[in-house]
Order: structure tokens, then sequence, then C-alpha cells
């Protein structure tokens, strides 16, 4: 997929049988920045003279991938929540399921015209990011504010909120099983959780990697959330804890400059009391929600480590383990004598 | 074997290879994002390879102890005795980094299941204890990581 010199070709002929007329790919490049699928960005123009372009989002070969998730549900999901005009997001077009014509499975999307919230906020002074904050709070709290049912069964819908919660933190454990080592922070943390949580909120749809790198920003200040594969339905505190420990390794972060009126907009915009969204739900939350990336990474690097995986990304990611390893310690709060 | 000049220098020797020779005369933008990510564990090597011999061994006379105090002070579950058999009927005495990875292992599992009968006893002591034995082992773990963000995004 990421090979210019075949793909024009093998795009052409792909968008040629699925878009009900010929197409013509007039430029293809690689994109750089995606960590767990291969990026590409194409140029196309249409037999009625129309001109786009359009992003591919694949599947890397095997064992070359830092994470695996399923490009079939992905699809599901974009396209659910596409027809639903749930939220701005670039629509989801084509879908090669197999690979037979692309040469892996891959999405075809519209590409958003701009920058990612995060080139935004990385030219601007420490500390002073305009609406950049009260933009991203809005953004996640409009993700939040999905209708469950928009989604259908495109992605599972857990029963209830403590059974959900139950399982996710028992997610720690299974880590640690699966795992090529034994890693006492999960058992740890898994422990901790189980004796510290807190009241329950309706369940959502949860991004699980909402951050400024996904969040395409228009000439008009506009918001479109891109990168959905983690996505599934939840407790939407994940997307406040994962942001405040994903912001801190990755800066700069928009809530760590005043925690209490991040929380405060993002109560406002989502109607959820103050018993239920606060420091203390952030920090549980800040120590629970990395863990759907972070098993993602640590089964990469069991892989590796019994020969089945390879690659400079699932080697140089091992470093997301450790910040992880920090911000779960920095969530579960030491008691006191 | 020749030990000098010693695993990690030879390791930021090539690093510096990387980035001084290899990489200005890159010009792909995906190909300049990987000689980055490749400069950070080249270094993550470095630090690892200078240490984590002894930062295992270290680690793991700790977790085994705190394994048996716990048992001793609050009492064992079958978890606890099955995690210090595995590791005492284990090699935990060469030097080979297999068999130390292996033994550190078995060490992990001791603490973790320890951690777990120390919940359930809700012993703060022991509780602050296991902490300390868990912010050692990040110590080592942010020396070998160093100066970190996710490179190429945005």
């Amino acid at each position: 997929m990421i090979d210019p010199s075949v793909m024009p070709a093998k795009l052409a002929a792909f968008l040629s049988a699925h878009g009900g007329q010929k197409a013509t790919v007039t430029a293809y490049e690689p994109m750089s920045g995606g960590y767990s699928r291969l990026m590409a960005k194409a140029a196309v123009t249409w037999a009625d003279g129309r001109s786009e372009h359009l992003v591919l989002r694949g599947d890397p070969p095997p064992g070359k991938a830092m994470m695996e998730t399923d490009r079939a549900t992905e699809w599901a999901l974009l396209s659910a929540l596409g027809r639903a005009d749930s939220i701005p997001m670039p629509t989801a077009r084509y879908f090669d399921a197999t690979g037979d014509e692309l040469g892996t499975k891959c999405i075809v999307l519209d590409f958003v015209e701009g920058r990612s919230l995060q080139s935004h906020i990385n030219e601007c002074e420490p500390g002073d990011y305009g609406r950049h904050t009260f933009d991203l709070v809005d953004t996640m709290a409009r993700v939040h504010s999905i209708d469950p049912n928009d989604v259908g069964d495109a992605i599972a819908r857990p029963n209830d909120w403590s059974t959900y919660l139950s399982g996710l933190i028992d997610r720690f454990r299974q880590a640690d099983r699966a795992h090529a080592e034994s890693n006492p922070f999960l058992r740890y943390v898994a422990e901790w959780l189980d004796a510290n949580k807190p009241a329950p909120l309706p369940l959502r749809i949860v991004h699980s990697d909402f951050q400024p790198a996904n969040i395409m920003v228009a000439a008009d200040g506009s918001h479109q959330v891109i990168d959905w594969e983690l996505t599934h339905i939840g407790d939407p505190r994940e997307d406040l804890g994962y942001y405040a420990v994903y912001s801190a390794s990755s800066g700069p972060s928009l809530i760590m400059n005043d925690p209490m009126a991040f929380l405060a907009r993002y109560r406002e915009k989502t109607g959820f009391g103050e018993d239920t969204v606060n420091l203390a739900t952030l920090g549980f939350f800040s120590s629970l929600a990395a863990i759907s990336v972070y098993a993602q990474i640590l089964a990469g690097a069991a892989a590796m480590s019994n020969g089945l995986n390879s690659g400079i990304m699932t080697t140089y990611t091992l470093n997301a383990l450790t910040v992880g390893h920090a911000n779960f310690m920095g969530g579960c709060v030491a008691p006191s004598i | 074997m020749l030990s000098k000049p010693t695993t990690p220098q030879v390791l930021l020797d090539c690093r510096r290879e990387l980035l001084e020779t290899i990489d200005p005369a890159v010009s792909d933008p995906n190909v300049k994002i990987a000689i980055q990510m490749l400069e950070n564990v080249l270094r993550n090597c470095a630090e690892r390879s200078a240490h984590e011999i002894a930062w295992m061994r270290e680690e793991s006379d700790l977790m085994v102890a705190f394994a048996r105090d716990v048992k001793s002070t609050v009492g064992s579950t079958p978890e606890i005795d099955a995690a210090l058999t595995a590791y005492e009927k284990g090699d935990n005495t060469t030097l080979h980094l297999d068999a130390v990875s292996d033994s550190y292992s078995r060490a992990g599992e001791c603490l973790s299941v320890a951690m777990e009968k120390v919940f359930a006893a809700g012993h703060t002591e022991l509780h602050l204890r296991g902490r300390d034995i868990l912010a050692l082992r990040l110590v080592h773990e942010d020396a070998i990581k160093g100066d970190w963000a996710f490179v190429g995004r945005g």
C-alpha cells in the first residue's frame, strides 16, 4: 500500500470498480504520522471531471503491526457514524475487505483539508492555548453525546456499567497473563482500581485514542475527529483519563494548565454532575483508560519476544509501556498510615 | 571476549553514525521518522545493556523477600506458595541474560500475588512497601526510556 510505483494503477482500478465511473489517480504518496496503520494520500480525477483527494488507511504486513485491530469493524463503525451524521468526521467511502484489490485490507476516506489540532497547539506559546482548550473539550463532549444507538451493532454494547467496568479492570490481569513475563504493575493497578470504583455514568461512545493528533481543524476552526479504530461503548471518562495521560507525555497538555476549568466545561457540555466528573475520577480513569492502547502495545512486545513480530514501531513504542506504568501508578493514590 | 569498548559505547557509536552520516543523506520524511525512532531505541539499548542484569537481580531480591514477609505477616495463599515454590525451583544464579530474565519474571509473580494478599488484608504498611518496589522498578524503566515522546505525530 505504500509503494507509489504500483499503487496508482491499483487504486484507479479499485475506485473505477466501486465508484461507478472511471477514476484516474494523478498523485499518490505515503503519509507519516500514523502509528498503527499504513496511511497514504491520493489525488483522484473522476470521468465526470471532479477531482478530489482521498486517504487510504490499511493494515501493515503480517507481523509488522504495533497493534492488531479489525478493519471490518472499523469500516462498520465509520459507516454507521456517517449514516447517522453523528459527528463531523471524514466520510468513509470504500473498503477493500479482503486486500485483494489494494494489497491489504484498506479503508478509503475523504481527505480533510487543514492541519491537526496537535500542529496548532504546537505553535502556541506554552500556557497560552486560546480557544483550543475549550474547543478540545467541546469535541470530546460531542463524541460522548453521540447516541450509542447510532452505531447499531457495529461494535459491542455492554450490558451494564458495573459489569463493563469490572471487565475493563480485569483487562489489566488479562494483559499480564498474556504477556511474555510477569508484570507486577498490572496486577497492582487492577487491585487498586477494584477497590476504588467511582459512581457510574451512562455508557457512551468512547473514542479511546482521543488526542489532538486525531482532530483535524478546518479553516473555520471546526473539528473533525479521525482514527476510530479503538472506539467502543464504555464509560466516557475513559477519554478524559486517556487524554490526561497521553498529553502528559506528548504535550502540550490542554488539561493540566487548569484541570478544574477543563472538567467544569466538560460537565457543562455533557450535563454530567460534579459527583461523577471531578479530579478524583480523572485520576481513576487516568490509570484505567490507557489499558486499551497499553494492552495492544504490550501484545506487540509479547509477539516480538516470541519471534512473531518485528519492526521499529514495536521496539520504539516499548517506551510507551513505561509511560503507562508511570501513569497507572500516578492515578493509584497511595494509602496513608 | 572484548569488553572494551563496552556494549553501551558500541551502541551509542552506532547512534552517532546514524545521526551524523545516514540521517543527513535521507530526504524521505517517513524514513526520517524511522531514523528518529532508531536513534531512540539505540539510546534505550545502551542504557539497558549497561544495567539490566544488576537491576533485575536487585529487584528480584526485593520482590521475593517481600512475598516471604507478606506470607509471614498476614498469612499465605495458594498463589503465594506456588509463586515462591516456582521461584525457588528455578535457576536464580546463572548470569546469562535469558536466565536472569526468567528469574525476574518468577520474582515478579511473587510480588503480584503478595500484593493481592495485601489488598485483601488491608495492610497499609505492606502496601506502601510493595509500592516502593514498584517505584524502584519504574526508576529503572525511566532511566532506560530517557527523553521520549511520540515522534512524527501531528
